[in-house]
C-alpha cells in the first residue's frame, strides 16, 4: 500500500535530532474535521513525535461526521481526558475559533493544521498546505501542458471546508493569467458518491469541450483519474491532489499529467513538536516571519510540489524533503526558547 | 375500486421525469448519449437501494438514520474481507450482506424490545456503526477490489445498461410483490398504518418490525457493496451523505411519513427525479452553493403535493360520509 510506504519512509524523519528536552507531561491531541483519508498521516506523525520527543502522548481522534458540533464536542471531552495541546483542522473557520479560544484559556497551546482560524483568535499559529498557491501552482502546471486558449474545469472540495474558496480564487487567478477559462467548477464534491455522480455526469455531457481538468481536493482527484481511465481519454489532461493510489497510478499509466503533493505527516509531526516546545516555555516569536492568508497573518506552509510521471516513484522523498527542509530550522524561526 | 392510473402517486413523478428527459434533451442532447444514461442509469441503481432502504422503514411508520452507517459499514467490510484476509468476492458479499441484516435486526430488536423512538436507537446505533467503520479503516480506503467486481461495477451487459441496474430492478420487483402480494408486506403496510389496530388483529409488531429493519438493513448492505465496484475502492466515507436522499426520494415517490402508504414504483421515480436534477445542475454549470438548495426546495414540493393530496382525500371522505 502506496501509505504504508509513505509512513515507513517518514519514519526516517525521527533521525532527525531532538533539540532540547522535551515535557513528558504533554499531551496533545490531533483532530481533523472529519473522517478522511488525507489526515490518516496525523496518526503516525503523532505517534512519531510522541516517540521522538517523549511527549506523553499525541494521539489522532476523528469526529464521526463532519461536523462542527460534533468536533466542539469532541475537543471539550478531551479536555477532560488530560490533553493540554491542540492541533485541530478547523471546521469552520470562523465556528471554531470561539472553542479554540477556549481552550486557549486553559493554558493549553492550539495551532490550526491544514486549514486556518479567522483572525483575531488565540490560535499560535496555523501550519497548512498554502491551498490557494497549491491551487495555484497546479494549474500552472496544467497550463504548461495546454498553452493558452485552453478550457478548464475545476473539480473541488467541501464547501464548508475553509480552503475550498481559496481553491477556486486561485484556479480562476492561475487560468487568467494563463489566458486560459474555468469552463466549470463542480463543488461539494470530496465524498465519494456525488464525486462520482457528477464527474461522470459531466464528462459524459461535455467531455468532448474540455480540455483539462484541476481538482483540488482528494475524493475528486481519486474519482476524476478513474473517469478518465474508463472513458479511455488522454486528450483531457489532469493535475490531481494527493498521494491517493489510484491518482498515482493514473499519472503512472497516463491518464493523469501529475498531482500537487501536499504534507500532511509535517504538518503533524512539527505540529506535535512545536505543541511540546510551547508548553515546555517557548514562546512564539515576536517577528516570526509568517505569511498571510484570506483568514489569518499568522500562517506557515507545510509544503507543495508538483509530482509528474518522473516524479511519482520517489514522490515520498519528495515530501520527506519537504518536512525535513521546515523543522530543521523551525525552532529558531518561529520559537522564542531561552 | 381501482384507482385511475393518473391518481396513481408513481402518475406525478413520471410526468416529472418524462417532462424533465424532454426539456434537458432539447437543451443538452448529450444528456441521451449511451455513456449519459449508463451513468445516470448507474446513479439511480445505487440510489434506488439506498431509498428502498429507507422506504420499508418509512411503511413501518418509523425512520431509519442509520442506512447510510450500515451501508458504509458493509461497503468497508465487502472491501476488508477481500484486500486483508483475501476472501473470494462472492463470499465477501455474502458476509458483508449478513452483516447488513445483522445491523439491521440489532435496530429492530431494539426498537421492538424497548419500545424507544426508532429516530433515536438508529440515532445511537449510527454512531456506532460508523465509530466501527473508522475503527477498522482508520479513514483509509482499501484498494485491493478485484476486477470482476470493478467490473461489474462499471460495465455494462447490454450498452448502455449497466450491471448494478440488475440487483436494483430485482430490488424493486421484490419489494413490489412483498408489500402488495405477500401477508408480510400487508403486515408492515398495517403495522405502519395503525399499529395498535396491526396489534389487535393478530399481527405481531415486533417480529414486523424487527423484519422490516432486517431488509432495510440488507438493501443498505447492497447498496454499499454496489458502491464499492463502482467507485472500485472501499472507501469509509461511503454513506455518509446518504440521509437526505434515503428520505427525499420515497417521499417525492409518495409515502407518507407516518407509515402504512409507500409506493416501489413512485421511490423509483423519486430516485430518477433526484439523480436527473442532479445532472441538469452539473450540465447547465449552475453554482455550486445552489445544489443543496434546489434539493430541498425539491423535498418541499413533494411534502406539499403529498400534503395536498392527503386533504383532498379527507375532504372526498367527508363528503362521502355526509
Amino acid at each position: 500500500m502506496q501509505f504504508k510506504r509513505l509512513i515507513s519512509a517518514c519514519l526516517a524523519l525521527t533521525a532527525i535530532p531532538t533539540l532540547a528536552l522535551a515535557d513528558s507531561s504533554t499531551r496533545v491531541a490531533l483532530i481533523p474535521g472529519g473522517p478522511h483519508p488525507y489526515f490518516a498521516a496525523w496518526e503516525q506523525a503523532g505517534a512519531d513525535a510522541a516517540a521522538k520527543f517523549g511527549l506523553g502522548a499525541a494521539d489522532y481522534k476523528v469526529p464521526q461526521k463532519w461536523e462542527l458540533g460534533l468536533q466542539n464536542q469532541m475537543l471539550e471531552s478531551l479536555v477532560t481526558q488530560g490533553y493540554n495541546a491542540f492541533l485541530i483542522f478547523p471546521g469552520d473557520p470562523v465556528g471554531t475559533v470561539a472553542i479554540a479560544n477556549e481552550l486557549a484559556d486553559t493554558g493549553a497551546p492550539v495551532m490550526a493544521l491544514a486549514g486556518c482560524l479567522k483572525d483575531p483568535s488565540d490560535a499560535v499559529f496555523c501550519m497548512g498546505t498554502d491551498t490557494g498557491n497549491s491551487a495555484y501552482l497546479g494549474t500552472k502546471e496544467l497550463l504548461k501542458e495546454l498553452g493558452a486558449g485552453a478550457k478548464i474545469a475545476h473539480f473541488t472540495g467541501f464547501l464548508v471546508d475553509p480552503n475550498t474558496q481559496l481553491r477556486i480564487d486561485a484556479v480562476n487567478k492561475a487560468a487568467e493569467e494563463g489566458g486560459a477559462e474555468v469552463i466549470q467548477v463542480i463543488a461539494d464534491i470530496d465524498a465519494p458518491e456525488p464525486a462520482e455522480e457528477k464527474i461522470n455526469a459531466y464528462l459524459a455531457a461535455h467531455a468532448a469541450d474540455v480540455d483539462g481538468i484541476i481538482t483540488t481536493a482528494w475524493v475528486p482527484a481519486v474519482v476524476a483519474s478513474s473517469a478518465l481511465r474508463k472513458i479511455g481519454d488522454k486528450r483531457i489532461k489532469m493535475v490531481g491532489i494527493d498521494h491517493d493510489e489510484v491518482v498515482l497510478k493514473a499519472i503512472k499509466d497516463g491518464f493523469v499529467h501529475g498531482t500537487m503533493l501536499q504534507n500532511p505527516y509535517g504538518q503533524g509531526y512539527i505540529g506535535s513538536y512545536a505543541a511540546d516546545r510551547l508548553r515546555s516555555g517557548c514562546t512564539v516569536k515576536a517577528d516570526a516571519p509568517f505569511k498571510s492568508n484570506a483568514l489569518t497573518d499568522k500562517f506557515i506552509d507545510s509544503g507543495t510540489v508538483f509530482a509528474g510521471v518522473n516524479d511519482v516513484d520517489d514522490y515520498v522523498g519528495s515530501m520527506q524533503s519537504i518536512t525535513n527542509t521546515l523543522f530543521a530550522d523551525f525552532e529558531s524561526t518561529y520559537l522564542d526558547c531561552k | 375500486m381501482s384507482r385511475r392510473f393518473w391518481e396513481t402517486d408513481w402518475f406525478g413523478p413520471l410526468m416529472v421525469v418524462v417532462v424533465a428527459v424532454a426539456v434537458v434533451s432539447i437543451l443538452n442532447p448529450s444528456f441521451l448519449s449511451p455513456f449519459n444514461i449508463q451513468v445516470l442509469l448507474l446513479a439511480i441503481a445505487v440510489n434506488a437501494m439506498i431509498a428502498f432502504s429507507q422506504m420499508i422503514i418509512i411503511a413501518i411508520g418509523q425512520m431509519n438514520l442509520s442506512v447510510g452507517a450500515i451501508g458504509g459499514l458493509s461497503a468497508i467490510a465487502f472491501a476488508g474481507m477481500m484486500e486483508v484476509w483475501g476472501i473470494p468476492w462472492p463470499i465477501a458479499a455474502i458476509l458483508a450482506l449478513a452483516l447488513g441484516v445483522l445491523a439491521g435486526v440489532a435496530n429492530g430488536v431494539l426498537v421492538a424490545l424497548t419500545g424507544i423512538s426508532a429516530f433515536v436507537i438508529t440515532l445511537a446505533s449510527l454512531s456506532v456503526y460508523k465509530g466501527v467503520n473508522l475503527g477498522i479503516t482508520e479513514a483509509q480506503p482499501f484498494y485491493k477490489i478485484p476486477d470482476v467486481v470493478k467490473g461489474l461495477g462499471n460495465d455494462t451487459f447490454l450498452h448502455p445498461l449497466p450491471w448494478l441496474i440488475i440487483p436494483c430492478v430485482l430490488a424493486a420487483l421484490l419489494l413490489w410483490y412483498l408489500l402488495n402480494r405477500l401477508p408480510l408486506g400487508r403486515s408492515i403496510l398495517a403495522v405502519g398504518g395503525n399499529e395498535h389496530a396491526a396489534e389487535l388483529s393478530g399481527i405481531s409488531v415486533r417480529r414486523v418490525v424487527i423484519v422490516a429493519h432486517a431488509i432495510s438493513g440488507l438493501l443498505a448492505a447492497s447498496a454499499g457493496i454496489m458502491l464499492v465496484g463502482r467507485l472500485q475502492l472501499g472507501q469509509p466515507t461511503i454513506g455518509d451523505d446518504w440521509l437526505i436522499l434515503s428520505f427525499a426520494a420515497p417521499v417525492i415517490g409518495g409515502a407518507i411519513l407516518s407509515g402504512g402508504h409507500v409506493s416501489v414504483a413512485g421511490t423509483l421515480l423519486g430516485v430518477a427525479i433526484v439523480a436527473i436534477f442532479t445532472q441538469v445542475l452539473v450540465l447547465f454549470n449552475i453554482d455550486p452553493f445552489l445544489v443543496q438548495v434546489v434539493l430541498g426546495v425539491l423535498i418541499l414540493w413533494a411534502v406539499g403535493v403529498n400534503r395536498f393530496r392527503e386533504v383532498r382525500a379527507l375532504k372526498h371522505s367527508a363528503q362521502v360520509a355526509s
